[in-house]
């Protein structure tokens, strides 16, 4: 559930956005994708940028291994060009916090901002110095509002929300050789992240897999309700072939739904790397695969992004990094490539 | 005691709570200038006429005369209004809080145009009151929880006479005091005789109170069972009123 | 007091380690009053509220639904009317916990546990958790982004909170009463004080100045969010501690709860200019805290 505040943030966003489900990611403008893999500081840059003493400030919305990882990814990317990191915060998810964050940090003059704005609402008069300032701004997920690509900001960057959904599908009906009955746990709540990956799953299994069908639907707002929902999911479709879950946290609980049925043939797939969901997929139980987003790709195509702006560069509106599907066979490098860190032990 | 009129009446006053008789038939006079002592065994109705007297407590029945005329008090501040303050066992001080403030506590003074606290006023007659009473103390500013005990129980007798244009009940005032401190508290109660007022105590020690009062009131279980000039009787018959064993 | 001692030494040090990072730049200087406004009217209506032997948990929630309050009347209706009714609300609220305290005699902290929770859910579904934007200038000029005479709108506020605070804690029969009430409730009966108004009044204090705090957020963020105050509960309950007001009541500071708050944002401050890491600043932070409200209660218990 490593997710879930991430989500309740960006539900913000959702009004900016049309609900239809999307064939791929599309911004909080509408904005077309770019793929991160696109976003590249070239090496000739180099000189310009450490004889430019950039410096860059970290203003993070809140703590998690997701934020851990994208920092990870961005101050990697700015020290290969000299790029100072010299202040990182976290609002806790006040936005009085984060206005007071952004404030202090300006002190020291930073000629870059990554921040994940907590909402575009109360981050519009937040970033409103830093802007007037100058200042490269780099947002993830969340847009203030009424900013100008290209004169207020410098680009928006986020999962790829859709390839996240989609990926879930596909390795869903990998495991079930593309064929039998699905369950649908969707995310019950307005929520930009979570329902464009739930969609994108959805859109995914109706049109690309018609052997599959989906024959259960159960929207879910409390984590903890999952192994109730689970179970009355599994009482009226006893021979489900597979579940989607929206993301790690309810997933404990509709794993456990399983195994107190004995169940050991309902493949299950989420969202967002766990632990315990992940050590169920390694010792072979009901678990399929995880999706994962590459969050310190995240970051590090978001420091690119900025320094792409001080050379004077275009830089697209909205940029995305890509999903990787884990599963059993490679759960190491998975976790390598979405956090940059080693698998727990555990799992090893 | 000069012929004077009498500052406090108690006539036939009884106090049930529900079916239980604290105080029955009581009847007291007391004047301007008397310490008269109210002695009994525990659960006597001493504290019970005391909170009668000041307006805690509504008799059954019975009546009450102030300066000759009849009274109901329809709480404390009512009866403290009328000139009737009270040295409560627990000395009722705010420990945090300087002397003067305490001594002048629900009655702070105020000086115009604001209304605001006129602290060195409270200070200034603060100390002069304790001055009066010999009550040492470092100064009027100092922290009640600074005190010795003796000190505190000066304190709340210099603020009972100072607020008191009649009668000061004490209701135990040196129970927790050492043998100094009580010596030094006994005197400051004798010297409220010289402001004229009327003085009724409660105390468990027949020594203080025939060195103190001019009448002694014995209570058992509610019933009054008399009053002694103390110059006219002794400890013997005092005991044995209280304890009913002749 | 501790406070001063306290408040000059973390100062000290942060003027002389941070000097490069402009710790002492009006700009920055100016930034640390800016931030600790809120928190600081805040700290003023607590300090009432535990002086008179009660807490109050729910300002946090109160802060929320006031400027919510605002900035949906703002919507509709002029400046004067969105102020009333985010004082209002504030006032109301307030006096909902203090009738509960006073008359129906329960427990502060069990009360302004459940109110806290209660209008922390009812600003959540007051405008379906969305952020509403303030576009009343007039409004965020006066209580957030404007300037008189050079002096930003919130450091007057905090000066005028704190100067009529401490006036009214110092220097009135009210403040006195309040300070009995606390230190000794039944002393405070026995003199004639009122002890149930009191509880009632200082309850509604710390709503109106909770309410006021909500204003100010609002004001400076230009937008009201249901998060707002939710975090300052153990900041605002520090400040005031690390202050030298008790907590069981009878005894406390508004100048020192300034300084209390002003230590709590100099903090937050400094620790991001010395450039830790988030984890480390909460570490750091805590265990500043834990000494500064050790040494203060160490030192008001002699």
């Amino acid at each position: 559930m490593k997710h879930l505040v991430k989500t309740i943030l960006c539900g913000a966003a959702v009004m900016l956005t049309p609900m239809i489900a999307q064939a791929q990611t599309i911004g909080p403008k509408g904005e077309a994708a770019t793929p991160s893999s696109e976003i590249v500081v070239s090496d000739s840059s180099a000189e310009t940028l450490k004889n430019g003493n950039y410096t860059a400030a970290l203003l993070w919305h809140d703590q998690s291994d997701f934020v851990n990882a994208v920092t990870a990814g961005a101050t990697a990317e700015f020290e290969r060009f000299g790029v100072e990191v010299v202040a990182t915060t976290s609002a806790g998810f006040d936005a009085a916090k984060q206005r007071s964050d952004i404030e202090t940090a300006l002190t020291k003059k930073p000629s870059i901002i990554l921040s994940l704005p907590l909402d575009p609402v109360t981050s519009a008069a937040a970033f409103k110095e830093a802007k007037d300032e100058g200042v490269k701004l780099v947002f993830l997920s969340n847009l203030p509002a009424n900013y100008e690509h290209g004169t207020d900001y410098t680009t928006v960057a986020t999962d790829d929300l859709f390839q996240m959904g989609k990926q879930a599908a596909d390795a869903l009906a990998a495991s079930m050789e593309e064929k039998g009955t699905v369950g649908w746990i969707y995310h019950d709540a307005d929520y930009y992240v979570t329902n464009q990956r739930d969609n994108a799953f959805k859109t995914t299994i109706e049109n690309d897999y018609p052997n599959i069908s989906i024959v259960a639907e159960q929207g879910i707002s409390d984590p903890a309700r999952a192994e109730e929902i689970a179970n009355a999911m599994l009482l009226r479709n006893p021979d489900l072939g597979g579940i989607y879950v929206t993301w790690a946290g309810p997933a404990e609980g509709v794993l456990a739904a399983l195994r107190a049925n004995g169940n050991k043939t309902t493949k299950i797939v989420t969202l967002d790397l766990s632990e315990p969901v992940a050590l169920d997929m390694v010792r072979g139980g009901n678990v399929a695969a995880i999706v994962a987003d590459e969050a310190y790709e995240l970051g590090r195509t978001m420091a690119a992004a900025a320094m792409l702006d001080l050379l004077d560069q275009d830089v697209p509106p909205f940029i995305v990094a890509p999903a990787v599907t884990v599963t059993a066979d490679n759960v190491s490098e998975g976790w390598m490539q979405s956090l940059r860190v080693e698998a727990p032990e555990s799992l090893r | 005691m000069s012929e004077q009129k009498n500052l406090l009446s108690l006539r036939n006053i009884h106090k049930a709570f529900g079916g239980v008789i604290a105080i029955q038939d009581f009847s007291l006079d007391l004047k301007a200038g008397e310490i008269v002592a109210l002695v009994g065994d525990n659960g006597a109705g001493k504290s019970t006429l005391i909170k009668i007297i000041s307006g805690v407590y509504t008799p059954t029945s019975g009546d009450i005369e102030l300066d000759g005329e009849a009274i109901s008090f329809r709480d404390a501040s009512t009866a403290r209004a009328k000139g009737i303050e009270v040295v409560y066992q627990d000395l009722a001080l705010a420990d945090q809080q300087p002397v003067f403030m305490n001594m002048f506590l629900g009655r702070e003074l105020t000086k115009p145009p604001f209304g605001l606290l006129d602290k060195q006023r409270m200070r200034e007659e603060s100390q002069q009151l304790v001055d009066e009473l010999d009550v040492r103390i470092p100064s009027a500013a100092s922290t009640i929880s600074e005190l010795s005990g003796g000190q505190r129980q000066g304190i709340a007798i210099a603020r009972a006479t100072h607020w008191a244009s009649k009668l000061v009940l004490l209701d135990e005032p040196t129970a927790a005091l050492g043998v100094a401190e009580t010596a030094r508290v006994e005197d400051q109660i004798a010297k409220l005789k010289e402001k004229n007022l009327a003085i009724l105590i409660i105390s468990h020690s027949l020594d203080q109170v025939f060195k103190l009062s001019d009448r002694i009131c014995v209570l058992r279980r509610g019933k009054q069972i008399g009053v002694r000039e103390t110059k006219n009787t002794d400890k013997n018959e005092i005991v044995s009123m209280i304890t009913g064993v002749a | 007091m501790v406070v001063y001692i306290g408040f000059i030494a973390i100062f000290l040090f942060f003027a002389v380690t941070l000097y490069d990072d402009g710790f002492l730049t009006q700009r920055n200087l100016t930034n640390i009053l800016l931030q600790t406004a809120p928190a600081t009217i805040m700290a003023i209506g607590l300090v009432f509220a535990l002086s008179a032997g009660e807490i109050d948990l729910s300002f946090g929630s109160i802060v929320a639904v006031s400027a919510l309050t605002v900035a949906v009347v703002l919507q509709d209706y002029p400046l004067i009317v969105g102020v009333a009714a985010g004082l209002g609300v504030g006032v109301a609220i307030g006096a909902l916990n203090g009738v509960l305290v006073a008359y129906l005699k329960l427990p502060s902290f069990l009360v302004t546990l459940a109110t806290m929770g209660l209008f922390a859910g009812i600003a959540r579904s007051m405008t379906d958790l969305r952020s509403v934007p303030v576009m009343n200038e007039t409004f965020t000029g006066i209580f957030g982004s404007g300037k008189l005479f050079s002096l930003p709108s919130l450091v007057i506020w905090t000066a005028i909170g704190v100067g009529v605070g401490h006036l009214v804690y110092r220097q009135t029969r009210f403040g006195a009463h309040v300070l009995a009430t606390g230190d000794n409730p039944r002393a405070a009966l026995v003199t004639g004080i009122k002890v149930a108004r009191i509880r009632l009044y200082v309850l509604m204090i710390s709503g109106f100045t909770a309410g006021m705090a909500g204003l100010l957020y609002a004001g400076r963020l230009q937008a009201a969010k249901y998060t707002l105050g939710e975090s300052d509960l153990m900041t605002v309950i520090a400040a005031v501690i690390v202050g030298g007001t008790a907590l069981n009541g009878g005894k406390g500071s508004i100048i020192g709860a300034l300084l209390g708050s002003l230590l709590m944002g100099m903090l937050n401050n400094g620790l991001i200019l010395m450039n830790l890491r988030v984890s480390d600043q909460m570490i750091v932070r805590g265990l500043i805290i834990l000494l500064a409200v050790a040494v203060s209660l160490r030192d008001s218990k002699r």
